[in-house]
């Protein structure tokens, strides 16, 4: 399964809010969409999702136009909420049948997600009677009681203790093992670079970094050492400016070219007492701020 | 389909699970249950009171003796609930018996044609000195004829003709049908009013709630507005079922106690369907038009003044023809117009067809516009909605919301 975001572009009034985004999710593999608040996220998640059409630009699935009657989707909408002086089971039930399964069916699914994220105690009792991190759980029943082929979570980690995001983590990861596709998006670098195979950064409607992970840290040029060593002041004052420390004690040395690594390690291991010396990656929290930083 | 069937049946819950809309359903039931029965438990009350019981004493007192004999019997006749007693008693000792409350009220006579009506408090509805007046205008001229030679049957016989006379409508009869024309009307001001908020807000509270995030990639807006319009409208004909039914079944079981109150309850069957379509289209109108505004606010406090211009239009609609009804003239060119117009016909053309001759072709015509006007706005505002629900932050002006309809 391949979903595809073809040149989409969206404007509400004046203000154009997508100019040209182009996307795409494969099955069994999550994708991350990244992006500063008022990027675009939530917009090209709608009209994924034909909330309102794109102005231009098309949807496609395996190729061909999304067929809406057909496929199912899954969302966990940033902003939540449901109805609060409902019975969890009856809302949750009604939702899964809105989305096209048959009352026996809705039920039967609803119990086993209930049992599954431990909420069955729950299952009688209303919406506001509930924690915020259980209330988020309930929310992420919506998204995955009915199958969706297509799995979109916004946010999904926030508000929720370790424990529960554990368990969310488990989750999402049976989905993608299903098969699915998983997009998320979320400003938790940390899950995103756990979770996702490939990623998307928008800034100001556009996609500006686009590929898998593995790939983009790998492009990055490979002429960064980090270097632990408890001779950190002798190193730091006798290599100059190309050597900086760094926030959590390490030293990071910037060399000409990539080719200048095998002669600098050798050196550093030779004169001085260093614990260990690696090529510098950055994170996708560097990546991140590279790209979305500061083009707003 | 199946989906706007499951959320009329969710939206249907909602309204018979409520608290407040099975409290005052009740509340109505039992209210107007008590309003049938009460003029049984009335004549209950009295009843035991007056049977067989002591009866107040109305005095009589007579400045002229000749004629004390006469005005006793003709008032005891006319009074009688009273004890008609005659007293020799001067003014002032029949007012001492008075406020002492051995007699309730006394007759001072000065002639036939004059009296002074003492009572102790004198009710809204004391009709003794009118009734007097005509026994004694009665007797007056009886004397007068008798004392010109006539005997006193001949004198009966002038004072007692009787005109015969008969009323046949050839259309409706105004006054029988202005009852349930009122009521209908009425029924329909309230629960459009009641109802119409109630969409809006329900509405709105998805919105703020955020449970219009999942709804809205969930379900298709027209679905959505229609399940909801259609679940208020059946709720409310519930509702009005249960009210008008309780009236109804009281009344069957009152019967004798609500004589010459029969007319308004036998309402003529194509009346009642035509009530009903009018009814069901009314709602849908102004339903829909509450649903579109709700979806535009975007907090609850808000929805009392964007809703207004649709209530201001509405009760301007119930003003025209109530104001028609009462003057009698439902057929002026006002009305005429407004059985046109879809957000005043139901009112308008109904209270005509109830108390004036409508060809048919003129309700068809009213009918056909009102059905295409309640589609047309179902679908608008079923797109208000969907541009409306995702708008956060200030509510939008109706002009912009128009733009973005055109827009998206």
């Amino acid at each position: 399964m391949k979903l595809e975001l073809n040149n989409i572009e969206k404007s509400f009034g004046e203000k154009q809010v997508l100019k040209g985004v182009s996307l795409t999710a494969e099955g069994g593999k999550a994708f991350g969409l990244l992006g500063r608040n008022g990027a675009g996220k939530t917009t090209s998640i709608r009209i994924l999702m034909n909330v309102f059409p794109a102005n231009r630009g098309r949807v496609l699935l395996d190729g061909r136009p999304i067929d809406y009657r057909r496929v199912r989707f899954g969302y966990l909408p940033e902003e939540r909420g449901l109805y609060p002086k409902k019975k969890i089971i009856d809302q949750l039930v009604y939702f899964a049948e809105l989305k096209g399964m048959g009352h026996a069916d809705a039920v039967r699914s609803v119990d086993k997600w209930l049992e599954r994220l431990g909420m069955t105690e729950y299952r009688a009792k209303r919406l506001d009677t509930l924690s915020k991190g259980n209330q988020q759980k309930i929310q992420l029943i919506t998204a995955l009681a009915h199958d969706p082929q297509i799995v979109i979570l916004d946010e999904p980690f926030s508000g929720l203790d370790p424990v529960n995001a554990m368990l969310l983590k488990d989750v999402v990861r049976e989905e993608i093992a299903k098969g699915k596709i998983v997009l998320f998006s979320s400003h938790q670098m940390n899950y995103i670079e756990e979770f996702c195979d490939s990623i998307a950064i928008l800034n100001g409607g556009q996609v500006v970094l686009a590929g898998e992970l593995h790939e983009i840290k790998r492009n990055y040029p490979r002429n960064r050492l980090v270097v632990q060593s408890a001779e950190r002041e002798r190193i730091l004052g006798e290599l100059g400016d190309c050597c900086r420390a760094t926030e959590n004690g390490a030293l990071l040395i910037t060399l000409p070219s990539p080719a200048d690594k095998a002669g600098m390690m050798k050196r550093l291991t030779e004169h001085y007492d260093v614990d260990e010396i690696k090529v510098f990656e950055p994170s996708l929290n560097d990546i991140f701020v590279e790209y979305a930083g500061n083009r707003s | 389909m199946k989906q706007f069937g499951k959320i009329l049946k969710f939206e249907l819950r909602n309204y018979l699970q409520n608290k407040v809309f099975i409290g005052i359903t009740l509340f109505l039931v039992i209210a107007l249950a008590i309003v049938m029965f009460f003029p049984r438990i009335m004549e209950h009350f009295s009843g035991n009171e007056s049977g067989d019981g002591e009866r107040p004493v109305m005095l009589i007192a007579n400045d002229s003796p000749e004629h004390a004999e006469m005005v006793q019997a003709a008032f005891a006749a006319v009074f009688a609930q009273y004890e008609v007693r005659l007293t020799d008693a001067d003014p002032a000792a029949v007012q001492e018996q008075i406020t002492s409350g051995e007699a309730e009220c006394a007759f001072v006579l000065h002639s036939l044609q004059s009296y002074t009506y003492y009572v102790n408090n004198l009710s809204m509805y004391d009709s003794n000195p009118t009734t007097a007046d005509a026994v004694l205008q009665s007797l007056y001229r009886t004397n007068a004829m008798i004392e010109n030679g006539l005997t006193p049957e001949q004198a009966e016989q002038i004072l007692s003709v009787q005109i015969a006379h008969e009323t046949r409508s050839l259309g409706k009869d105004q006054f029988q049908n202005f009852f349930y024309t009122y009521v209908m009307i009425f029924a329909l001001y309230m629960v459009i009013l009641l109802y119409g908020q109630m969409v809006a807000t329900n509405v709105a509270t998805e919105k703020s709630s955020r449970a219009m995030e999942l709804l809205i990639t969930s379900a298709n807006p027209v679905s959505m507005m229609f399940g909801k319009v259609i679940a208020s409208c059946l709720a409310g004909l519930l509702q009005l079922v249960a009210v008008f039914g309780t009236v109804l079944v009281c009344f069957r079981l009152n019967r004798s106690y609500w004589a010459g109150m029969e007319s308004f309850f036998d309402m003529p069957p194509e009346l009642f369907l035509y009530m009903l379509v009018f009814f069901v289209l009314g709602f849908f109108i102004y339903a829909f038009l509450y649903g579109a505004i709700g979806s535009t606010a975007t907090k609850l406090e808000d929805i009392n003044t964007s809703v207004m211009p649709i209530t201001v239009l509405f009760i301007v609609a119930f003003i025209v023809v109530i104001f028609s009804m009462t003057s009698g003239d439902v057929d002026n060119t006002v009305m005429r117009v407004c059985s046109y117009i879809p957000f005043t016909s139901p009112m308008a053309m109904f209270t005509r067809i109830a108390m004036s001759t409508v060809p048919f072709y003129e309700i068809l015509i009213s009918i056909v516009i009102l059905i295409g006007s309640v589609i047309g706005i179902g679908v608008l505002s079923a797109k208000i909605y969907r541009v409306g629900v995702l708008l956060y932050g200030t509510t939008p002006r109706i002009g912009a919301i128009l733009k973005a309809i055109r827009k998206a």
